[in-house]
């Protein structure tokens, strides 16, 4: 039991094999999983998801899980359940109609986790209340979406679901001293501050032997998320940060942005199409089992592949490879701005010489003429010796 | 001079993290006062510090446990909380950051020498300076012997940097520091960089004194003539010509000039420089004229090859690289200028790390217990970790005594509300959100923000109705 209760944080280890936090997203836009019935249905989908979860409990007592499910108007916990309290509305039906779901679904709904499952003595128990909890959390999900909410929000919450895995991931890791926790990150943890004069960076990697690992898997059926490059891009920077990689199995749709996340954070990308998407199961096995400790050792797919970098502008939402970029701001255009103002910032700004030929520096030869005349004469006095006090 | 360290630093250096950030609104207004001195003398922070008593007060059950908790909660908290005001801030940054290697740091009032730590702190702030500034340029400069030393060029490469830093372990302090040479130094190196970006100085002051050959005011105005900003951090004790210096070059702000009392303070005051600077109202008078620019810049895409090719940028035999947008030749790493045809290739991952600062994440709320109460929340919307519980109503009055109790600061609920989203948070997940992450998991998790609506529809108290 308390292996797979993840906010047990007594459990001491005892063996040197680190424990691996693997945190699942799982896109579950019911748009996208509609048009992906034929080859991979959604309940085809979890219960091979739960195979490749049951595995990766398997290979370490103390490896733990989370799953977060991206929905469409909002991202919600699979795994481990929320508490739930009579009065917390707030996780289902943040919309005014067809709230309440919880309340009817009274079975799910304890503050001291849900019930447990009967007892099957032909099942592992950490399998059997994980598969529990998670698929009651899907059910209760679904249930609860009404078709105005979806009407309204065709796109997934990706962005929060990474947020919220990330803060999960950041309180686990503080409970257990991390081997993931870089040097970098440390100067922005409060407590390390107070660390003073420790050799930053140097020897924080070779320390890594202990401590819980974490990656991230995103399960991904949906495209377009351009709408929230600002938040996915904040959340790969913490990964980044954090030495988290995101792992991508992309199941159907195309996007930029999460290839790039990918690579930023040295996880794997795989897309499938129609005809590999029956191997689900096996390409997760496959190719996202592995911890990072064990990936060293082994050739990943996706390695020597190219990797698509273009950016997304912040006025059409086009996808560019050459682009304008306000030098205040950094916002990226993909044309030349009509009247010369930022739209992000209201910077007014020259142009360059656009056009003209390709320097991005503007021109300040008037300036430079100035700053020779009275500046210049007497600028190389850095080597003139100094009298001694 | 060991003992004086502590002594002139001016209150607000280290509790006043708002001000530090948000200078240039504070400043502008004395734009033409620059140089006269400062009126009077703010109370030193080791004289507030000498005057505050510890504040602890045994909770009624003599327990001392709910002020500590309270205290490291508030702590947490202060470091968070900043101004959230969108402002224009400086993200291509040109810095130069120049150390004290005189006979001053061989001091050992910060362990184990001034020199030593000043090193180790400097490797960390240049991760973290490319971490905040990807596009920008970093140079280091050493003031030994009376003059300045080059430890290493402007570049965009962090391990040129550290290699270059961590050999002056090996070199020991000499003599004394000039701040007139270096100061020269820096101009000259800045001097070619382009008018886009920011011309900055950081100076680590380990010495009470400069050693100059010439008029250090003329090198003053030089300086801000070319536009140049200084800040120093003084590792001894305040000096008048440090704040001179911070004070012309900044248009009369000296928020810029502060003295570490310890070593948590200096390593703080070395990595709030990081932090893009917040563009002056001067500067956009400025930017008017021939600053700002719309830059055109290359996202490529990255290739892999076969049979290894030479790259365009040294020559090289590499198998892969990232061909340039426009003319397709190959350089083997970004962000990099192509050699061909002189566009600024870049990742667009590289330009994007720099949003938090332009749409920064509001700062969250304390909870009170009524709130609480009234939102029910009984676990972290962030990372599932449980609240304390929430006292029944008839026990209110017993508990403003828990409420008197915990430090300043810290919310009495342990909770930490976000406004938009109104999801209730615990204090890592308050500081990981606004330090690491710069989402709010809420309001990312949801597509109706009750917060939100709330200000737009001007409906008071619908957060009762939802909670029936
Ligand atoms: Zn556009
Ligand atoms: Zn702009
Ligand atoms: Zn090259
Ligand atoms: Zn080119
Ligand atoms: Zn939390
Ligand atoms: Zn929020």
């Amino acid at each position: 039991m308390n292996i797979v209760d993840a906010t047990d944080r007594t459990e001491k280890l005892d063996e040197g094999e680190a424990p691996s936090l693997l945190t699942i997203i799982l896109d579950t836009n019911p748009h996208a999983w509609a048009l992906l019935t034929e080859s991979l249905s959604l309940s085809k989908a979890v219960a091979n998801l739960l195979v490749f979860i049951n595995a990766h409990i398997a290979i370490n007592h103390a490896n733990r899980i989370a799953v977060i499910a991206s929905h469409a108007e909002r991202a919600e916990w699979l795994f481990p359940a929320l508490a739930r309290s009579q009065k917390d509305s707030h996780a289902n039906g943040v919309h005014g109609d067809g709230e309440d779901m919880e309340m009817q679904d009274g079975e799910a709904a304890d503050s001291d986790g849900p019930s447990l499952p009967r007892d099957d003595a032909n099942k592992y128990r950490p399998f059997a209340y994980i598969e529990h909890v998670l698929l009651s959390n899907l059910r209760r999900l679904m249930e609860s979406t009404t078709a105005d909410a979806l009407s309204s929000t065709p796109a997934t919450m990706i962005a929060g679901a990474l947020t919220l895995a990330l803060t999960y991931i950041s309180k686990q890791t503080q409970a257990l001293p991390s081997a993931t926790t870089s040097a970098q990150f440390n100067y922005s943890d409060a407590t390390a501050v107070a660390g003073g004069n420790e050799m930053s960076g140097d020897g924080a990697k070779s320390q890594a032997s202990m401590g819980l690992s974490s990656r991230i898997l995103i399960l991904s059926v949906s495209g377009d998320l351009a709408s929230q490059y600002i938040p996915i891009m904040n959340s790969i920077f913490a990964c980044q940060r954090l030495t988290i990689p995101i792992d991508i199995l992309k199941l159907a749709g195309d996007t930029v942005f999460l290839q790039q996340a990918a690579d930023a954070t040295g996880g794997i990308y795989m897309a499938l199409d129609n005809n590999s998407r029956a191997g689900f199961l096996q390409y997760l096995m496959f190719a996202y089992l592995a911890d990072q400790a064990a990936r060293d050792h082994l050739i990943m797919p996706g390695e020597g592949e190219g990797v698509d970098f273009r950016a997304a502008c912040f006025c059409h939402r086009r996808i560019v490879d050459i682009g304008f970029v306000c030098s205040i701001c950094l916002s990226i255009f993909c044309e030349p701005l009509q009247d010369n103002l930022c739209l992000t910032c209201g910077s007014h700004l020259s142009m360059g010489n656009y056009g003209q030929k390709p320097v991005v520096v503007p021109k300040r030869k008037k300036k430079k003429r100035r700053a020779l005349a009275d500046g210049g004469a007497d600028t190389p006095a850095s080597d003139r010796g100094t009298p001694a006090p | 001079m060991a003992d004086s360290d502590h002594e002139y630093s001016e209150q607000g250096s280290d509790d006043d993290i708002p001000t530090r950030n948000g200078t240039g609104r504070a400043g502008a207004p004395r734009g033409r006062a620059m140089a006269s001195r400062p009126k009077g003398r703010a109370q030193a922070k080791w004289e507030a510090a000498a005057s505050s008593n510890w504040e602890l007060h045994e909770g009624a059950d003599g327990s001392i446990e709910g002020v500590l908790g309270g205290l490291e909660e508030a702590g947490k908290r202060k470091r968070l909380l900043k101004d959230t005001t969108p402002l224009q801030r400086g993200i291509i940054r040109h810095t130069l950051l120049i150390l004290d290697l005189s006979i001053a740091m061989i001091e050992k009032d910060l362990r184990p020498t001034r020199h030593l730590l000043t090193i180790n702190y400097t490797v960390g702030f240049i991760r973290e300076f490319f971490e905040q500034n990807p596009i920008s340029q970093l140079g280091i400069l050493g003031m030994r012997d009376g003059i300045a030393i080059r430890v290493s060029d402007m570049s965009g490469n962090p391990n040129d940097h550290i290699n270059a830093v961590k050999a002056l372990r090996g070199m020991d302090p000499k003599g004394s520091p000039s701040l007139q040479n270096a100061l020269e130094m820096a101009r000259a190196a800045l001097y070619h960089t382009p008018s886009h970006g920011t011309r900055e100085v950081v100076i680590v002051l380990g010495a009470l004194l400069t050693s100059d050959p010439g008029d250090i005011h003329d090198t003053i105005k030089s300086c801000i003539k070319d536009r140049i900003r200084v800040s120093i951090i003084g590792l001894a004790a305040q000096m008048h010509i440090c704040a001179e210096i911070c004070r012309k070059t900044n248009a009369g702000d000296e928020n810029s000039y502060n003295v570490a009392v310890d070593e948590v303070d200096y390593r703080e005051l070395l990595m709030s420089i990081t932090t893009p600077p917040v563009v002056r109202s001067t500067d956009t008078e400025a930017q008017r004229r021939n600053q700002a620019a719309l830059l055109m810049m290359g996202f490529p895409s990255r290739i892999v090859e076969e049979k290894p090719t030479l790259c365009a940028c040294h020559g090289n035999l590499t198998r892969g690289g990232y061909l340039c947008s426009r003319c397709k030749a190959k350089v083997c790493n970004l962000p990099a200028t192509c050699p061909t045809c002189d566009l600024t290739l870049i990742l667009s991952t590289h330009l994007a790390r720099s949003y938090h600062h332009l749409f920064p994440l509001r700062n969250w709320v304390e909870v009170s217990w009524a709130r609480a109460r009234q939102k029910g929340s009984t676990q972290c919307y962030g990372c599932l970790a449980p609240f304390p519980h929430v006292p029944a109503a008839e026990e209110r009055s017993e508990h403003n005594g828990t409420r008197a109790k915990r430090a300043e600061g810290a919310s009495e609920s342990s909770r930490y509300e976000c406004e938009t989203c109104q999801n209730h948070f615990c204090i890592d997940c308050d500081v990981f959100s606004h330090e690491v992450v710069h989402n709010c998991p809420g309001c990312q998790s949801s597509a109706h923000l009750p917060g939100a609506e709330e200000e737009a529809n001007g409906v008071e108290g619908e957060s009762d109705a939802m909670a029936t």
